[in-house]
Formats: C-alpha cells, sequence, structure tokens
C-alpha cells in the first residue's frame, strides 16, 4: 500500500499508557513518546490499515479512517471495459 | 560517516533474526533441545506482535492422521498442486509432523479450538487464536532466550566461508548492533512487495542478506501469488474463484474449474484477464455474503483474542461491496532462501525457517507459498521449520568451531547500511518501490506471463536498479524504508529471470508462450546466486526417480 491516505484519530482521553498500539504495529507507523506516555503516531502515510492498533486499544481511542478510493493494485481495471 | 553511532556488541551461539511465529518457535525448540545454547531473538518491530500470525484466518491446517498417511496427502498434493516440483520427503515430514506440531503449541500455551472443518481432499482446519506469537515470546523469555525489539539486521557477517553473525541497528536511535553467533537463522518472513495490507510487513530485506552474502535461492519465480479482491474495499475474497460470473451472467468458474479444488489457483486469474480483454468483464461473485476464513462460523467465540481484530474488518465495507465485483491483487510471497530437509541454507552456520524459505525449501513445488494453494498451512509451516531448524542449530553449534567477527567486513557493513542518511539528496524509497510495483502488480506482467512482457519488465526494472545507492533517509524509519526498496528490487529481479528462464508452464506458474508442462526439459529447479556481484542462475534436477510420485505423462 503506497500513497495511501489513511487517517488515524486518536483521543487521549481514556488512554492508559498500555502501549499496546505501539507494540501492534507490525510496520512501525506508531511510536511511543515516553514523557507523555501516550503514541505517537508517526508515519500515518504508511499506515496499511489493518486496524490491529485499533483492535489492541482496549479503551477506544483509536479510529483508523480508511480513505479507499487512495489505494491501488497499480492494475488498470479500467482499461478493459 | 557524517554522525558517530553508539555501538553494541553481543555475542550467542544462536542469533534468530525474525520474531515472527517461526523465529519464536525455533528459539523455544533450541533452548529444549540445548539448554546450554544460548539464543538472541532480534525482531525489527515487536516480539509476539509483529509478523502474520496476528492478522491472518486464525486457522491451522489439520491432517487426520488415524484416517490417512502422510503418503496420501505427497501423493495428492504432488499430482493437484505442486505438480512434480517439489520435494516429496519434506512435505511428508511436514505432515506426519502435523499432529505432534499442534500438541507442541498447547503446551507452549498456545490456543486452539479444535473445530473441525473440511477444507479439501484430504485437508481439515483447526481454529488458532491471533495471540500464538504473544504466548511464544513469553515462553522464549521463560527458556532464556534474549529478545531485542526495533533492532532490524541489515546483513550477515561471513567468516571463511561459514556464518559469524550479523550487524543491525535500531529503530529508535540508530545503534549499531554487531551480533557474534555461530549459527543464524533468518526467520524473516517473505516478500510481498508492499502491496496488499495485511502482507505489507513482508520486504524482503531478510531474503536480501542472505543473497548479498551468497546464500543460494531456490524457486524464486514462484513469487507471485495473487487472490480475487473486492474492488472497492481490497476485503479479500478466500474461495470467491468458485462463483465467478461476467457481466452477461455466465458462469466463468467452469471455464478453469470443472472440479473443487483447493482454493485459488493461477487459472482463475487467466479467467479474470481474458473475459476483461474480451470485453466480457467485470466480474462479479454470486454469493450472497463473502468468504473469508477469520471470525465467528463453526468456532463461535473460542478465539477471544482474534475476534477483537476480525470484529473490525468488516466495518462498512459490506455495503461498498454491494456490486460484489472482484478484481486479481498481487500479493507476492516470494520465499526463496533455498534450505534443506533440516533448513539448513547453503552457506555453513545459516538456517532458514517461515515464509522466508518455503518455496526455497522444496517442500510446495509449483506454487507460491504460503498457503500454496492450502488455506492454513501458512503457520504450520513455519511451525515444522521452526521445530526442525531450531533443533539443528542446537546440535549443530555443539561441535561448531568458535567464529571471528572481521573487523573489516563489520566497517564495510556499518557504512553500507547508513549511507542512505549521508547523502545530501536523492529518491525516496517510494519512487523505486513504484516501479517495483508497476512491474508486479498487473497479472499480466506476473501472474500470466510472456516472454515479450517479461522483456519489457527487465527494461523497465533498469530503471529502479539505477536508483540503488541513491535513496536518501532522513531518519532509521528511512533507512530501513531504503534497504527494504533496495530488497524489493532484487526479489523482483530474481522473479523475472528466473520466470524467463522456466520455458514451460507448471502449476501456479503460466506463460501464455509455453502452456504446457514439459517434464522431459523442466523437472529442475531454478537456482538463484550472487557470484561476485553477479546475479547468476543455474538449474538443478529434480531427483524424481527417488519420490515416490512421478508424472503421468510428458506434460501431465
Ligand atoms: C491476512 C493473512 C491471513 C493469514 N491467514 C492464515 C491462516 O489462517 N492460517 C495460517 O496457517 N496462515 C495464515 N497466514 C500465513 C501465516 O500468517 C504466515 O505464513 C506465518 O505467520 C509466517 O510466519 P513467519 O514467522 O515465517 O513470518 P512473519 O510472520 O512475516 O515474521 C517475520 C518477522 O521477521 C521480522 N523481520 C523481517 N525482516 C527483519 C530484519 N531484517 N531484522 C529483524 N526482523 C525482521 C518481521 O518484522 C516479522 O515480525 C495468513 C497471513 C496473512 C497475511
Ligand atoms: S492501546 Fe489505547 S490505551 Fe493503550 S496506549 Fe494505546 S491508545 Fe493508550
Ligand atoms: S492500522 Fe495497522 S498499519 Fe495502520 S497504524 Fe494501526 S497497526 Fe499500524
Amino acid at each position: 500500500m503506497l500513497h495511501t491516505n489513511n487517517k488515524i484519530e486518536y483521543n487521549p482521553e481514556n488512554c492508559v499508557g498500555c502501549q499496546l498500539c505501539y507494540k501492534a504495529c507490525f510496520i512501525d507507523v506508531i511510536r511511543w513518546d515516553a514523557e507523555k506516555k501516550q503514541p505517537i503516531f508517526k508515519y500515518v502515510d504508511e499506515c496499511a490499515h489493518c486496524r490491529y492498533c485499533q483492535a489492541m486499544c482496549k479503551k477506544g481511542c483509536i479510529n483508523v479512517i480508511i480513505d479507499y478510493s487512495a489505494q491501488s493494485w497499480r492494475q488498470s481495471f479500467d482499461m478493459y471495459r | 560517516m557524517g554522525q558517530e553511532f553508539k555501538e553494541v556488541r553481543e555475542s550467542a551461539d544462536i542469533l534468530i533474526v525474525g520474531g515472527g511465529i517461526a523465529g519464536l518457535v525455533a528459539a523455544v525448540s533450541a533452548k529444549e533441545k540445548n539448554p546450554d545454547a544460548s539464543v538472541i531473538v532480534v525482531e525489527k518491530q515487536v516480539c509476539g506482535y509483529g509478523g502474520k500470525a496476528n492478522k491472518g484466518g486464525g486457522v491451522l491446517q489439520y491432517f487426520d492422521l488415524e484416517h490417512m498417511k502422510p503418503e496420501d496427502f505427497v501423493e495428492y498434493h504432488a499430482h493437484a498442486v505442486g505438480c512434480y516440483l517439489g520435494d516429496q520427503e519434506t512435505m511428508k515430514k511436514y505432515v506426519a509432523m502435523n499432529n505432534e506440531m499442534i500438541d507442541r503449541l498447547e503446551g507452549w500455551g498456545v490456543v486452539i479450538p479444535k473445530v473441525k472443518m473440511p477444507t479439501g481432499p484430504m485437508t481439515f482446519m483447526f481454529g488458532i487464536d491471533l495471540d500464538s506469537c504473544i504466548k511464544m515470546t513469553a515462553q522464549c523469555r521463560k527458556n532464556g532466550v534474549k529478545l531485542f525489539d526495533k533492532v532490524t539486521v541489515s546483513d550477515l557477517l561471513t567468516d571463511n566461508g561459514k556464518i559469524a553473525g550479523a550487524v543491525g541497528y535500531s529503530l529508535l536511535d540508530g545503534t549499531f548492533y554487531v551480533f557474534q553467533a555461530k549459527a543464524v537463522m533468518l526467520a524473516t518472513g517473505s516478500q510481498n512487495y508492499r502491496v496488499s495490507e495485511m502482507w505489507s510487513n513482508g520486504r524482503g530485506d531478510g531474503i536480501a542478506a542472505a543473497y548479498r552474502a551468497g546464500a543460494e535461492m531456490r524457486n524464486a519465480e514462484f513469487g507471485n501469488f495473487g487472490q480475487l479482491f473486492q474492488k472497492e474495499s481490497f476485503h479479500e475474497c478466500v474461495f470467491g474463484e468458485n462463483n465467478m460470473y461476467n457481466k452477461l451472467g455466465e458462469n466463468v468458474t467452469k471455464n478453469f474449474r470443472r472440479f473443487s479444488e483447493s482454493d485459488i489457483s493461477a487459472t482463475a486469474i487467466r479467467e479474470w484477464y481474458e473475459q476483461m480483454s474480451e470485453g466480457k468483464g467485470p466480474i462479479y461473485l454470486h454469493i450472497p455474503k463473502r468468504g473469508g476464513a477469520g471470525g465467528g462460523g463453526p468456532m463461535g467465540d473460542a478465539r477471544p483474542y482474534g475476534q477483537a481484530f476480525w470484529s473490525l474488518q468488516n466495518l462498512g465495507e459490506e455495503e461498498m461491496d454491494q456490486e460484489n465485483e472482484v478484481v486479481p491483487g498481487l500479493v507476492g510471497e516470494q520465499s526463496p532462501i533455498r534450505v534443506d530437509g533440516d533448513m539448513a541454507a547453503s552457506i555453513p552456520g545459516l538456517f532458514a525457517a517461515g515464509d522466508s524459505c518455503y518455496c526455497g525449501s522444496g517442500a510446495p513445488g509449483a506454487v507460491p507459498a504460503p498457503p500454496g494453494r492450502n488455506r492454513g498451512s501458512g503457520i504450520l509451516n513455519a511451525v515444522f521449520a521452526g521445530i526442525v531448524g531450531g533443533e539443528s542449530m542446537a546440535e549443530f553449534v555443539k561441535t561448531a568451531a568458535d567464529v571471528n567477527v572481521c573487523e573489516e567486513q563489520v566497517a564495510k557493513l556499518k557504512a553500507d547500511a547508513y549511507q542512505p542518511l549521508n547523502l545530501e539528496e536523492g529518491v525516496t524509497a517510494v519512487d523505486v518501490i513504484d516501479i517495483v510495483q508497476e512491474i508486479m502488480c498487473p497479472c499480466e506482467n506476473s501472474i500470466i506471463m510472456s516472454q515479450h512482457r517479461l522483456d519489457i519488465c527487465l527494461r523497465k526494472l533498469e530503471k529502479a536498479k539505477a536508483l540503488l545507492g541513491k535513496i536518501k533517509a532522513n531518519d532509521f524509519h528511512e533507512m530501513l524504508g531504503a534497504h527494504e526498496a533496495e530488497a524489493m528490487v532484487l526479489s523482483c529481479e530474481m522473479h523475472l529471470k528466473a520466470a524467463s528462464m522456466r520455458h514451460e508452464s507448471r502449476g501456479w506458474f503460466l506463460r501464455e508462450d509455453f502452456p504446457l508442462m514439459d517434464n522431459e526439459n523442466w523437472l529442475k529447479w531454478i537456482i538463484v546466486k550472487n557470484v561476485d556481484g553477479e546475479m547468476t542462475l543455474t538449474t538443478e534436477d529434480v531427483p524424481i526417480d527417488k519420490y515416490p510420485v512421478k508424472p503421468l505423462g510428458p506434460h501431465s
């Protein structure tokens, strides 16, 4: 997934600093702010929208918003129509 | 070098690169076999959470060995899936170990609901919860395995033709690591070219490190797995190929499939391509609900950890996919590091396990793997290779001589690793991956091949090769991105060159210009190797005489 345009909403209100979202990201989109004890969504433009971070957050702080129109299989489906 | 980085030196008997299910199982198995051996696992993300086993369908291949023999499956598989290109001995060993593997996983704390669901001739599925790697990480700690997270291995160290360890760096602060070890295992996963979402951690940098060190690759041309996805949401349609219809309302599945088959085949993707080319597309699925292994079903809530994940996979997507139009998407799954039945690679002291070497092990034959047309075989193959490879390493280090780290080599590999950070200007990793994806993604390039198109792709790849060494990184995350992009160029080149060499069609491998299987000339493995910086390709006969299952005729 290149050139994606997904967004991640993070609501710190209920965040307990458990680090699970940071650990969950399998491609290093999320980093950890040790001072604030909060996740940093540092490389969001690489987010592959697997939603594993969202699934891990038991406090409902994370919402991955997928831009379906930005993803591409790089296959020109329309040229065949 | 502009900036100086902290350097850490570590040494152990066994170094395992990659803390996915294969690496973690290997670490525990090595420790159980030889508790005196020191074992390190280095993972570029976080052990327990990285890798693929925690994002999957949560199913395990199960063989009912009370009612069938491993030989039966080997015979079925050789005829129907592997098409005589498989190492039948390794496949038999895998099937024979099935029940033992499931018992051992349970012993290590992994949750396996034993609800038996049929998946194909002779195979069933059990469930497995998605926290298997968390359980295995805890087991590693219990057994005294030392774990490093957010450290990526960039290259292997050698000592007089043997493996001597590996070097890498921290993604967080750039600390340089030198690991000295008598045995190194690459459990780094497959090459998926950053295309499909759930597979996008498979970036081939372990494969590239093995190649650079001179390890042999096998079956690199079988790294072109693709399957059907919903056009709008990109949701994967497992088993959708059984219900394909064109815009005229004709069932097109019957054009390529007369009997029920085990899973998606390249012929399903060819059918999509041909229908579209003839103007009879789009292709729709006639199924009320989308297919897919994850969540719910007969297993109910028996996999609670996974349920939290699966419940998020369908948010509003089903509405987007009302039309049920499907398109093929590239998954990739190149897994070419050559290993023998003990998971030893071609360099003494180097081992591999799991998705990094599934096709390289020869076991699956003429099919990209995993799943290799058998859903639920990915995790268990990683477990199989982890147990076998972990135990082989445990034995190997008992008698292996001490190894020396060559400081000159360390300095060179360090300079190579940090090179993208030292450029004043350059291109991005994405600039390079863009070119690779434009080559690999269209199914008419990578799945339904012809020499004409392969030549065009090879010429286009030169553009990506010209950018190697010019990728600029601004931090350590981007530095890894640069190394991964280089690995993708390498994997693509191996695929195109090996595919150009194989003048036949066999199993998953389809060439328009050579449509028949050719058992007279092509019962051969293609071996790719780096010889003094040149990519060389040679062939090796499949030892079909010693295998029980043989081709039925010259073309079948
Ligand atoms: C969506 C999806 C569904 C699936 N469903 C199923 C299923 O239901 N059943 C089944 O059996 N299989 C399934 N599979 C396949 C299965 O998950 C994989 O075959 C298996 O998990 C592979 O394990 P592995 O350890 O070999 O590789 P990975 O899980 O890819 O692990 C490799 C690890 O190595 C790390 N790494 C890579 N390079 C480096 C480096 N240079 N330095 C340090 N670390 C590195 C990675 O971060 C990663 O954690 C599925 C896969 C996907 C993606
Ligand atoms: S998982 Fe949720 S609660 Fe835990 S650190 Fe992340 S956002 Fe906070
Ligand atoms: S959705 Fe997946 S890829 Fe995106 S930040 Fe979360 S874990 Fe990472």
